[in-house]
C-alpha cells in the first residue's frame, strides 16, 4: 500500500494544480497586508509596550477630542496601565493572528472581517481617532491614523467578486469601481485639507515636525531627518501648498484615464515614500517604540490597489468557481 | 519593565518543539540511505536553529557558546547560498525568491547575524525601553535599558524578510506551489515505506513528515525570529 503512496501523491498535486486559481493580484496585496499585521505584532511584544508609557501614549491620544470621543479613550488607557502585561500580550497576540489568519487561505474572510472590527476599535480607543477631530492630524506624521488604513484596506481587498461588475483595479472587485473611486476621493482628499489646517502650514510647522522625529534614531536616518528639516526652514507654508497640491491630484487620479490614473498614483507611491522617510522617520520602528510602520506603508498599498489592470472587466463578469477563499475569482492577469 | 520572561519563554518552548520534530522528521525519513542532501540539510538546520533560538530566548537552555553557533551557522549560511545558486543559476533573482532554499538562507543568515551582533557591545540609546533582556547569552543585562543589536537596520530588513518568507510560505498551497516530488522538506519519491507496526506509529510517520509539519515548522521559526530581532532593536 504505501509503496503506492508516490504516484497517488504526484496524482492528487496534479489535480490540484487544475482546480488552484494561483496567485493574482489582490492576492499578493492581501499577502503584504498580513505582512503589515505580523508586523504590527511582533512590534506590539516590544519591552516599551510593557512600560507606563504604553498606556500614557493612549491617554495622550484623548486630548483635544470631543468628550464623548476622549472619555472611553481615557477609560481604555487607565485600563491597559492596569493590566499592562495581560492586555498588551493580549493586543499583540490578536494582531499576530490576524496576519496568519489573512495569509492563510481558508481564514481569509474571517480575519480581514475582523481586522476590520479591531482596526475601527484601535482607532478610537488607541489612536483617538487619528487626532481627526482634536485639529492635530497632518498627513505627514500618520493622518487619519495608520489604523484605520488596515479596515479600509480589508473592505478593498476583501475576497470576492461582484458578479457582473468589471473591476478596473483590484480595489474596485468587492465594493465597486464607483464605491473604491469615493473611498480613495474622501481619503486623498481629506489628506489635502489635513495639509492645509492652521496648526499644518505654520512656517516651522512641517521643518520642526520632521525635527522631531529624530530621537533614537540611527544616524543615517537623523541625518536625512535632518537635511530635510534644514531645507524646509522658514518654508512650512509653501511645502505645506505643495504637498495639498500633490494630495489634491492625487485624489482626482482614479477618475483620470488609466495612463493619466497611473501617473498620480506614482506620484501617490513617491508622496507615501516622501512621508514614509522623512515625516514619520521609518513608523520609528528603529527607535523600538513603534506600534506600527505608520501611514504611509499602507497608503502605498492602497495606490497599488488603485493601479490599473490592463486586463480588467471581462474576468471580473466571470462565474465564480469552487476554490479556497481568498481565490474565489480568477486571477486578473498581470497589472500594467 | 522588559518584555515578560514568560512570553519569552512560551517562544522558547516553541523552538524546542520545532527542534524535537526535527530531530523526529531526520530519523523517520531517514534522508540519508536515499542521498536527499536537500532534505537532511534543511532539516538539521531547523533542529539548529530551534536549539540555538531556545537558547537565546530561555537562559537556563543555551548549549553552545556564541561563537560555536556563528561558526555553525556561516557554514549552514553558505551551503544553503550555494545550493540557491545552484538550484536558479540563470533564471533570475525572482526564481531565487521563490526557490526552497531562500527561506532557509535567510533563516541561517539572520542566525548568524543575531549571534555576530549579540556578542558586540551593547549600543547605548538604540531603545527606548527600560529593565533588561534575560536570557540573551553574552549579553550581559544592560542597566535601565533592553540589550540591543548592533546594525539595527539590518535587524529590521532581515525582520521584514522573515515575514515576507512566512506570509509566502503560509499561502503556499501544499503540493501545489511546492518543489515537484517534495513533500515537506523531503524526497517523497524513494522514501522508504512506513514499517509494519501499530497504526498510531505510521499515523504519527505520515504526520510528522506531512507537508503541513513542515510549513507548520517554518512558519513559527519565522515568526520567532522576527519576533527576536525586533524587540532587540
Amino acid at each position: 500500500m504505501t509503496e503506492l503512496a508516490p504516484a497517488r501523491d504526484r496524482v492528487r498535486r496534479r489535480e490540484r494544480a487544475v482546480t488552484s486559481p494561483g496567485t493574482d493580484a489582490r492576492r499578493v496585496l492581501q499577502l503584504i497586508l498580513a505582512g503589515t499585521w505580523l508586523l504590527d505584532g511582533v512590534l506590539q511584544y516590544q519591552s516599551f509596550m510593557y512600560t507606563g508609557a504604553f498606556g500614557q501614549l493612549i491617554g495622550g491620544t484623548a486630548a483635544g477630542n470631543p468628550g464623548v470621543i476622549a472619555r472611553p479613550i481615557s477609560w481604555d488607557a487607565a485600563l491597559v496601565e492596569q493590566h499592562l502585561v495581560l492586555l498588551n500580550t493580549l493586543f499583540a497576540t490578536c494582531q499576530l493572528l490576524l496576519g496568519l489568519g489573512i495569509a492563510y487561505r481558508p481564514t481569509i474572510r474571517a480575519a480581514l472581517g475582523a481586522s476590520v472590527a479591531w482596526s475601527l476599535a484601535v482607532w478610537w480607543l488607541g489612536e483617538g481617532l487619528g487626532g481627526v477631530l482634536s485639529g492635530g492630524a497632518s498627513p505627514v506624521s500618520g493622518a487619519p491614523g495608520a489604523v484605520i488604513l488596515y479596515a479600509l484596506l480589508a473592505v478593498l481587498l476583501w475576497p470576492t467578486g461582484r458578479p457582473g461588475a468589471t473591476a478596473p483595479f483590484a480595489a474596485a472587485r468587492a465594493v465597486g469601481a464607483p464605491a473604491a473611486r469615493l473611498l480613495w476621493l474622501v481619503l486623498w482628499g481629506s489628506l489635502a485639507y489635513f495639509a492645509l489646517t492652521p496648526a499644518n502650514r505654520a512656517s516651522q510647522a512641517l521643518p520642526d515636525m520632521i525635527a522631531g522625529m529624530t530621537g533614537g534614531e540611527p544616524g543615517w536616518v537623523t541625518g536625512l531627518q535632518e537635511h530635510a528639516a534644514a531645507l524646509l526652514t522658514g518654508q512650512g507654508l509653501a511645502a505645506s501648498i505643495a504637498l495639498a497640491v500633490a494630495l489634491a491630484v492625487i485624489a482626482a487620479g482614479v477618475f483620470l484615464p488609466p495612463p493619466l490614473a497611473r501617473g498620480t498614483l506614482v506620484l501617490a507611491l513617491v508622496t507615501a515614500a516622501f512621508i514614509w522617510v522623512f515625516g514619520e522617520a521609518l513608523g520609528q520602528i528603529l527607535t523600538g517604540g513603534a506600534t506600527d510602520p505608520n501611514s504611509a506603508p499602507l497608503l502605498a498599498l492602497l495606490a497599488l490597489a488603485y493601479w490599473p489592470l490592463a486586463t480588467a472587466g471581462p474576468r471580473a463578469r466571470r462565474p465564480q468557481a469552487d476554490g479556497p477563499p481568498g481565490n474565489d475569482d480568477r486571477p486578473e492577469g498581470k497589472s500594467g | 519593565m522588559s518584555t515578560p520572561s514568560w512570553i519569552l519563554g512560551i517562544f522558547g518552548a516553541v523552538m524546542l518543539l520545532i527542534a524535537e520534530v526535527s530531530a523526529g522528521q531526520l530519523v523517520m525519513a531517514r534522508p540519508w540511505t536515499r542521498r536527499d542532501i536537500a532534505g537532511a540539510g534543511i532539516a538539521v538546520s531547523q533542529l539548529l536553529t530551534g536549539i540555538a533560538m531556545a537558547g537565546i530566548l530561555v537562559p537556563g537552555l543555551t548549549t553552545l557558546p556564541d561563537a560555536a553557533w556563528d561558526v555553525a551557522f556561516a557554514a549552514i549560511t553558505g551551503w544553503f547560498a550555494w545550493c540557491l545558486w545552484q538550484e536558479n543559476r540563470g533564471r533570475g533573482a525572482a526564481a531565487m525568491a521563490r526557490g526552497r532554499y531562500a527561506p532557509h538562507l535567510v533563516q541561517s543568515a539572520t542566525m548568524l547575524y543575531l549571534f555576530a551582533a549579540l556578542t558586540g557591545p551593547i549600543t547605548a540609546g538604540s531603545g527606548t525601553s527600560t529593565g533588561s533582556m534575560p536570557g540573551m547569552p553574552g549579553m550581559p543585562a544592560m542597566t535601565g535599558g533592553t540589550p540591543a543589536l548592533r546594525a539595527p537596520t539590518l535587524a529590521l530588513i532581515l525582520a521584514l524578510l522573515l515575514i515576507a518568507f512566512t506570509v509566502h510560505d503560509l499561502d503556499r498551497q501544499a503540493g501545489v506551489d511546492g518543489v515537484d516530488g517534495v513533500d515537506g522538506y523531503f524526497q517523497a519519491v524513494g522514501r522508504p515505506p512506513v514499517p509494519a507496526g501499530p497504526a498510531l506509529a505510521a499515523a504519527a510517520e505520515r504526520l510528522l513528515l506531512s507537508p503541513a509539519v513542515a510549513k507548520g515548522c517554518q512558519v513559527a521559526t519565522g515568526v520567532t525570529m522576527a519576533f527576536i530581532l525586533i524587540i532587540m532593536i
